[in-house]
């Protein structure tokens, strides 16, 4: 699997390269800005491109602009954006024009070889990836979610976490009928009427946590 | 605060000797002006009685007409001068215009029909005289005095040419019986007869007196367009002078042939068109003057408007219109500075302008204030001294308040620039955090990563410490980041208010319910001011909801939340200097906090 690293710390795109080619990634190539890692996509074609949010010139959300650019001219390589922030606004800035093949991590999460590299495989196969601590202090936040059992929050976190129906059967050992019914009750008891396919439903889940 | 009747605020007049003379003068005026109105009703009634009784030699003659034109003129230009003398006593235009209105009558004394001889010798003598009082009246108008050197030696040659060449020199030579006048009555300036003499200086005056003439008219219309506004008070003076000129250089003209000046029947219509010229002089005083009489009851009106303390502004607004000049700015000066300012304490550039004048106002030899206004106002002479004096104690009144507003804009400036300054920390601080302390953390967390990949697996102690140590540095990394984001939020910055709000409802302890927020940036400040009201008010509360609104121009913030932590208080002291700084008003009620701030979004 091709992956590139963009990030301006070099430091970071070092010891994040040394990780990955550790754990059997191919590293096609590494830029310190977006401009740069634009020409690296076009060039080499990579399966996921893992950007910094903030990169020269300002430090603010370059990263995601790139990101953006890099989903809409190359549909097939996906990005995962790595932030130091934990509100969901960015993440949810991410999803909204391309919900598919996009991920958003805490940065620190690069250390962690299994998650990095479980969120990559993730996203080469088409899904989503939202940072597990960014769904938890949501749900914290609200205490008890309109009426759900521990399992449906349990399913529930994992779809904001952008896991997929087979996703979520294999963490929690269940059978997809029974995945489906939970989901279809959560909705309901959120009184989201109609359930969203998969693409969208991150989405309308994250917004429901969202507004308090 | 009251201010007496006009005139009696003069500080510079209470001078003894001034007071006596004005005094005097007061005197004069009251008996003098009576005595030369009689005078010149006795006078031109003899006058119209002598032409009317001896038609041939006179120019008015019998008809209608020509008695309008004789006394019209001459009694207009008496009254008008009086009227003017009265309002301004120290300026000669009045005695000028009195003078020439006298003089006008002298011509038909020249009649051979007259019976005296004192009459008919000042007839020879004044024939002329009319003339250069008349323009020298109208060329020193408003002010009395002969604004340039050019202008005085134009006036001195005309009274040469006009009352000495054509006046004295002639008659001293000239001997009515002599030339075949039998009934003339005797000339009492007759110093030697000589026809030759008589005719020569009669054909020099005239040819002079063409010169002279020219000279006044250029001078006339040079100052008319120099006076700015055709509508300006002294332009129909100059115009009216012009005009009288024109028909007496048009009259010498004619007179050359001849060489003496007569009353041929073309001489008569050239007098009745210098009457009308004259009269015409005297209207456009008179108007002037009845303006001017508006205005300085506008002025008088202006002292009892200010009696009660106006309004910051009202002291200005009330000049102009008294001054009617709507364009009147009043500037304040900041003691021991050079700098001006308006009444609302902002900055003033005062400076004269094309068209626009400055009147300072002192105390002693400090300027308190400067008045800029339109420069005809100059005009009307003491006008804008007068309106100066009435408004005086409010101006130095608004004065103190200016330069206390003054200061308080500047003491706002450095308020907000502290804020601006500090603001500027936090988020050089945050970002600090973010590039450095953070990035450093989490290479330190990939290095021991590697570390441990690099660990024998079979060493537990080892693995687990490595372990440890990254569990730590995780720890860190949340704390920073709380710290960071509680210094300055980035997306308060880079996506504004209420996305900064909604953030903070994402992240804080206490749950917070949105109940309305206003899209849309505002400047930094006052977002600033806005969120930290919020932040501050929400921390160490179970429950808050917040409510954002815009109205009026300002932007209001309300919190309300279930209990107020008693160390809350404290902490808003920072957010009401904050908000105070930017001319806002932060109020807390029990558990409400509620900010307003001044925003242009």
């Amino acid at each position: 699997m091709r992956v590139v690293i963009a990030d301006d710390a070099a430091l970071i795109r070092e010891g994040v390269a040394r990780i990955l080619s550790d754990a059997g990634f191919e590293v096609a190539g590494k830029a310190g800005d977006a401009e740069a890692l634009l020409s690296l996509v076009e060039r080499r074609r990579p399966d996921v491109a893992i950007v910094d949010i903030k990169m020269p010139p300002t430090h603010t959300d370059e990263g995601l602009v790139a990101a953006d650019r890099i989903r809409q001219h190359h549909p097939s390589t996906g990005v995962l954006v790595l932030s130091q922030y934990l509100d969901a606004r960015y993440a949810m800035r991410l999803l909204e024009q391309h919900p598919e093949r996009a991920g958003y991590l805490l940065k620190e999460r690069v250390s962690d070889v299994g998650v990095l590299t479980d969120a990559i495989r993730r996203i080469t196969e088409g899904e989503c990836v939202i940072d597990p601590t960014i769904v938890s202090r949501l749900l914290d936040r609200r205490g008890p979610v309109g009426g759900l059992s521990e399992r449906e929050r349990e399913v529930l976190a994992l779809m904001a976490e952008g896991h997929s129906n087979a996703g979520i059967c294999r963490r929690l050992f269940l059978s997809p009928k029974t995945v489906e019914a939970h989901i279809r009750h959560i909705f309901q008891k959120l009184e989201i009427h109609e359930a969203p396919e998969y693409h969208r439903r991150v989405l309308a889940v994250l917004s429901y946590l969202r507004s308090a | 605060m009251r201010v007496g009747p006009l005139g009696t605020r003069r500080p510079l007049c209470d001078d003894r000797r001034v007071a006596a003379s004005a005094l005097r003068r007061r005197e004069i005026g009251r008996f003098g002006r009576p005595a030369v109105a009689l005078l010149a009703v006795t006078f031109g009634l003899l006058t119209l009685a002598k032409a009317r009784h001896d038609p041939d030699g006179s120019f008015g003659g019998t008809s209608a007409v020509g008695g309008i034109a004789e006394l019209g003129a001459g009694w207009c230009l008496v009254a008008v001068g009086l009227l003017f003398g009265h309002r301004h006593p120290r300026n000669l235009v009045g005695p000028l215009l009195v003078a020439a209105g006298l003089a006008w009558f002298l011509p038909e004394w020249s009649n051979p029909g007259v019976d005296t001889s004192i009459g008919f010798t000042a007839g020879l003598v004044g024939f002329l005289a009319c003339a250069p009082l008349a323009v020298h009246a109208a060329l020193a108008y408003p002010t009395g005095r002969l604004s340039s050197a050019a202008d005085r030696a134009g006036v001195a040659f005309a009274y040469s040419g006009a009352v000495v060449l054509l006046g004295v020199l002639p008659a001293a030579v000239f001997d009515p019986g002599g030339s075949g006048c039998l009934q003339c009555p005797s000339n009492l300036v007759l110093v030697e007869s000589d026809f030759g003499l008589y005719d020569t200086f009669n054909r020099w005056g005239l040819r002079l007196g063409l010169a002279w003439l020219a000279a006044l008219g250029v001078l006339s219309l040079w100052r008319l367009t120099r006076t700015r506004g055709m509508l300006g008070v002294t332009a129909p003076v100059l115009l009216s002078a012009a005009v009288y000129l024109a028909v007496l250089a048009w009259y010498f003209q004619h007179s050359l042939a001849a060489g003496l000046l007569s009353n041929t029947a073309f001489d008569r219509r050239a007098w009745r068109y210098e009457a009308a010229a004259l009269a015409a002089l005297a209207f456009a005083v008179g108007l002037a003057l009845l303006r001017e009489r508006r205005a300085r009851a506008s002025v008088a009106r202006l002292v009892v408007e200010l009696a009660d303390s106006p309004r910051p502004g009202g002291v200005r607004d009330a000049l102009a219109a008294a001054l009617h000049d709507e364009t009147l700015e009043l500037a304040y000066r900041r003691p021991g500075t050079d700098e001006f300012v308006d009444a609302d304490g902002l900055a003033l550039v005062v400076e004269a302008g094309p068209g626009r004048a400055v009147t300072p106002l002192r105390r002693g030899d400090v300027t308190v204030a400067a008045f800029v206004h339109d420069a005809r106002l100059r005009d009307q002479p003491g006008l804008v001294g007068e309106a100066i004096s009435a408004a005086r104690l409010a101006v130095e009144n608004e004065q103190l308040q200016a330069k206390v507003r003054a200061q308080l804009l500047d003491l706002r400036a450095s308020r907000s620039r502290i804020v601006e300054a500090a603001d500027d920390a936090r988020r050089r601080l945050e970002r600090d955090l973010h590039d450095g302390a953070q990035q450093r953390i989490v290479g330190l967390l990939l290095a021991l990563q590697l570390l441990r990949s690099r660990l024998d697996p079979e060493d537990a102690n080892r693995v687990r410490s490595v372990e440890r140590a990254a569990d730590e540095l995780r720890c860190a990394l949340d704390d920073l980041r709380d710290v960071a984001h509680g210094l300055y939020p980035s997306v308060l910055s880079d996506e504004g208010l209420a996305a900064a709000i909604e953030t903070l409802s994402e992240l804080s302890e206490t749950p917070i319910r949105i109940e309305g927020l206003v899209e849309g940036r505002f400047a930094p400040l006052v977002e600033n001011a806005a969120y930290f009201t919020v932040a501050e008010a929400v921390r160490g509360a179970a429950t808050a909801s917040v409510l954002v609104r815009q109205e009026n121009g300002l932007l209001i913030v309300d919190v309300e939340t279930d209990s107020a932590d008693p160390e809350r208080a404290a902490r808003l002291v920072e957010i009401a200097d904050r908000v105070g700084a930017l001319d806002g008003r932060l109020t807390i009620h029990d558990t409400r906090v509620r900010a307003e701030v001044p925003c242009a979004s």
